[in-house]
């Protein structure tokens, strides 16, 4: 065994992202780690790269046990990673990033340009790769930088490669030969780590496959002796629900977006030409594997960022080119999945946060000052309408508990009963009771005539909820399913098309 | 005329120039120097001191280009291991100094504002014969001293060594992705901790050009900002040496032209702000048409 671990637990507070594994992968093998979001792939990998130790168990490299002090301790035993967010220097050519720390160098120290050029030409003949090693890393795109991270590990001597998620940031035609270049890595002897929820690529490029879900190894097998839908099944498990929301009254339509279109930054499109609707008295679910578009859809459809094309309607009324407070004004609430950045301000009390965006109401002013008195009353009864556990409303709302700041920014959000609500993540990071009260304020808000958009990564969540399901795959609107489907489908779907 | 002007642009050129390009090189290792001014101050008063006692001014410019390093050394790792803010510890170390000093000449030579002391050793001035003679190239070639030709050869010098040394590389790469250089088993701390050190000399012997190369007086606003200048100079060049010295040389130009029009029935006072307006109006146009080039975002 080249690689892996023994009876590996952490804990992170109250969560354990790795509970008893027992991971083992050989030397000249690609070995694919799947599972859904949060099922402690990324803990595992880490740890084995030493970037974080476990809290019992060890890591066993070459059949011996050992204790990984850091990153440079697994690298000094031959083990590299390649993370999601890329570890190179902006404003350096290719060729500096490559050999950056182990620079060649001539008298005064000035670097040897030849010898690293030759060293890049090496690396280029071993892997079968070209690259335009004069090129900034700003000026590279993204597939350039994950072989450039790729052929770095090598170059410094690697010959166990940890990824992850490599292929999430690349087209189909990039995965090719993403996928050919870890074979080709492979038929030298070397070992292949690889974190995925792409199960076509999995099934075509892996040797072995360990699927995991809530920080426990399910099952470890060959490729050979399983099938895509057995690895779905494996991976979204067995899903105990308890439905007790029923299709509800369904009125005109509140939001309705037309083929809109978004590009990132690198003029990459990430939403390709999604069409929706949300009527009133209606929860719709956006499901989907995290990074396939969902936080464009609700930046798009909040306006927090621009569209390419398509247009957004609120209420009848086009307000594409409206912003944010426009549109709230329109009636738009937007519940957002980031309660520490964006959904509630921690160090400002649990009051202001409470009011914040209705403060310019008519009742809670007066000559331009805040009525505080009037507006204390308001968000008292409000909080303790969503039973809000505090001990005053004077306080930051950071000294709430997790559950209870949820239900501070939900409560916020349906203040005044709001036309239209994009509830994204609604119940991330609240305990089992929370996560039952915000569905049936959900609920609740959909009987009383509210539309939702639901955006979640939590599929039992969807089912509970939603009267419509719309599964987003790499930007697009892959299938739309109604209220009772078979999970299987829907997970199917999420992972890109199995059925 | 133009003669004139044209030297008296390159000795206030220099000062900023050598505090810019030590700025320059600390920006792009990660840290914005706003207490330039403290470290040149420093130099300034030690290489005058140095200049009177030995009568040597190479030892004074040693001297003050290691007390312009020592100040910086205290400031950056602050910076770097205390983990405080580059912006307020620069202004606090502004300040500090400048009390230090004026405490210095109080109790060591009880005087407040100027210090005299006999037997400055000056820089000397270099002649070069036959040029010296030549309208204009005269002005600009002959006539300098040791630190204007330093400064000016440092320009060069700077550009190779971030774009073709091992340490140039490594200080970029610790200033731009420090998460990624240390990943790599680099300590970008210390790399920007030399950064700073670097800039602390440079800006002493910019101090030390002020009290022993320009007058061979020393007074507690010898620096009169120069060193928010020499920030305002490395900003202008967009971590490019060669434009960096662009920007320090139209400061000096605007010095030296202020000079000129006093005494012509402009308050003195007014005329001279010139350099310094000069280079809010040029920093504001740059960024403005910085801007326009971007697309604005609406």
């Amino acid at each position: 065994m080249r690689i892996g671990a023994r009876g590996v637990t952490r804990r992170f507070g109250a969560l354990t992202a790795n509970d008893s594994v027992d991971f083992s992968a050989f030397a000249g093998t690609i070995h694919a780690i799947v599972g859904g979001n949060g099922a402690g792939k990324s803990t595992l990998m880490r740890i084995l790269q030493g970037m974080d130790r476990p809290d019992s168990g060890t890591v066993i490299v070459n059949d011996q046990p050992v204790t990984l002090s850091g990153a440079d301790a697994a690298f000094g035993l031959g083990i590299g990673m390649v993370h999601q967010e890329f570890m190179l220097v902006p404003g350096l050519t290719l060729l500096e990033n490559l050999v950056l720390a182990h620079e060649p160098v001539k008298a005064f120290g000035v670097v040897d340009k030849a010898a690293a050029m030759q060293a890049a030409r090496k690396l280029e003949k071993e892997t079968g790769v070209h690259l335009d090693w004069s090129m900034r890393v700003d000026d590279a795109p993204v597939h350039v930088r994950q072989i450039l991270e790729i052929l770095r590990l090598l170059h410094r001597g690697a010959d166990v490669l940890i990824l992850d998620e490599p292929t999430a940031v690349l087209a189909p035609a990039q995965i090719r030969d993403l996928m050919a270049l870890l074979k080709r890595l492979r038929d030298e002897g070397r070992t292949i780590l690889f974190i995925s929820h792409k199960l076509d690529e999995v099934m075509a490029v892996s040797d072995d496959i360990t699927v995991m879900r809530s920080g426990r190894i399910i099952r470890s097998m060959a490729a050979a002796a399983t099938s895509k839908a057995e690895l779905a099944e494996l991976m979204i498990g067995e899903t105990l629900l308890d439905i007790v929301a029923h299709k509800s009254e369904v009125g005109e339509t509140v939001l309705k977006a037309e083929k809109i279109s978004v590009v990132d930054a690198d003029q990459v499109e990430r939403l390709k030409g999604i069409s929706l609707s949300v009527a009133k008295g209606e929860i719709v679910a956006i499901a989907g594997v995290a990074g396939n578009g969902q936080e464009e859809l609700t930046s798009a459809l909040t306006g927090l960022s621009r569209l390419r094309k398509g247009r957004v309607e609120l209420c009848s009324v086009d307000v594409t080119r409206e912003g944010i407070a426009a549109r709230r004004a329109a009636g738009l609430a937007y519940l957002s999945p980031d309660r520490a950045a964006e959904g509630l301000c921690l160090t400002a009390s649990i009051v202001e946060n409470a009011i914040a965006g209705h403060h310019r109401r008519k009742e809670f002013l007066s000559a331009g000052f805040l009525k505080l008195g009037r507006i204390r009353h308001h968000v008292d009864a409000l909080l303790d309408s969503y039973s809000v556990k505090r001990a005053a409303s004077s306080l930051p709302v950071g000294r709430l508990s997790g559950g209870n700041q949820q239900r501070v920014a939900i409560a916020r959000e349906l203040d005044g009963d709001p036309a239209c609500l994009i509830a994204c993540q609604p119940t991330r990071g609240v305990d089992i009771h929370g996560i039952a009260f915000i569905h049936k304020c959900l609920l609740e808000y959909r009987d009383r005539g509210g539309a939702v958009l639901l955006i979640s990564e939590e599929l039992d969540e969807i089912i509970t909820l939603a009267d419509r399901i719309l599964v987003i795959y790499n930007g697009e609107i892959c299938g739309e399913l109604a209220r009772g489907s078979d999970v299987e489908k829907i997970g199917g779907l999420m992972l890109g098309g199995v059925r | 005329m133009i003669d004139n002007v044209i030297h008296a642009a390159l000795v206030m050129t220099t000062p900023v120039l050598l505090a810019a390009m030590g700025g320059l090189i600390n920006r792009i290792g990660g840290i914005v120097n706003i207490g330039l001014d403290s470290m040149m101050l420093a130099g300034a008063l030690v290489a005058f001191i140095v200049a009177s006692n030995n009568g040597s001014w190479p030892l004074a410019l040693a001297a003050a280009g290691l007390s312009g390093g020592l100040v910086a050394l205290l400031m950056t790792l602050t910076i770097t291991r205390l983990e405080a803010k580059e912006i307020i510890v620069g202004l606090g170390f502004n300040i500090l100094v400048a009390g230090l000093v004026r405490f210095f000449l109080k109790t060591a030579y009880d005087t407040s504002g100027t210090l005299n002391l006999p037997d400055i050793s000056r820089l000397p001035r270099i002649d070069i014969a036959f040029i010296a003679d030549i309208p204009v190239i005269g002005a600009v070639f002959s006539g300098h001293d040791v630190l204007t030709w330093f400064a000016w050869i440092m320009v060069p010098l700077t550009a190779l060594f971030l774009a073709r040394t091992r340490p140039g590389l490594r200080l970029r790469a610790a200033g731009a992705a420090p998460a990624a250089t240390q990943a790599l088993g680099l300590n970008p701390l210390t790399i920007r901790d030399a950064s700073s050190v670097f800039a602390g000399f440079m800006s002493g012997l910019a101090g030390a050009y002020l009290s022993i190369g320009v007058v061979g007086i020393f007074s507690e606003g010898i620096t009169a900002g120069r060193g928010f200048i020499a920030l305002a100079a490395f900003y202008f060049g967009a971590g490019r040496p060669g434009l960096t010295s662009v920007g320090a040389l139209l400061f000096g130009f605007f010095d030296a032209l202020q000079i000129r029009l006093q005494g012509r029935g402009v308050p003195a006072e007014l005329v001279q702000t010139l350099p310094y307006a000069m280079v809010i109006v040029v920093l504001t146009v740059i960024s403005l048409a910085a801007r326009k080039n971007r697309g604005v975002r609406s």
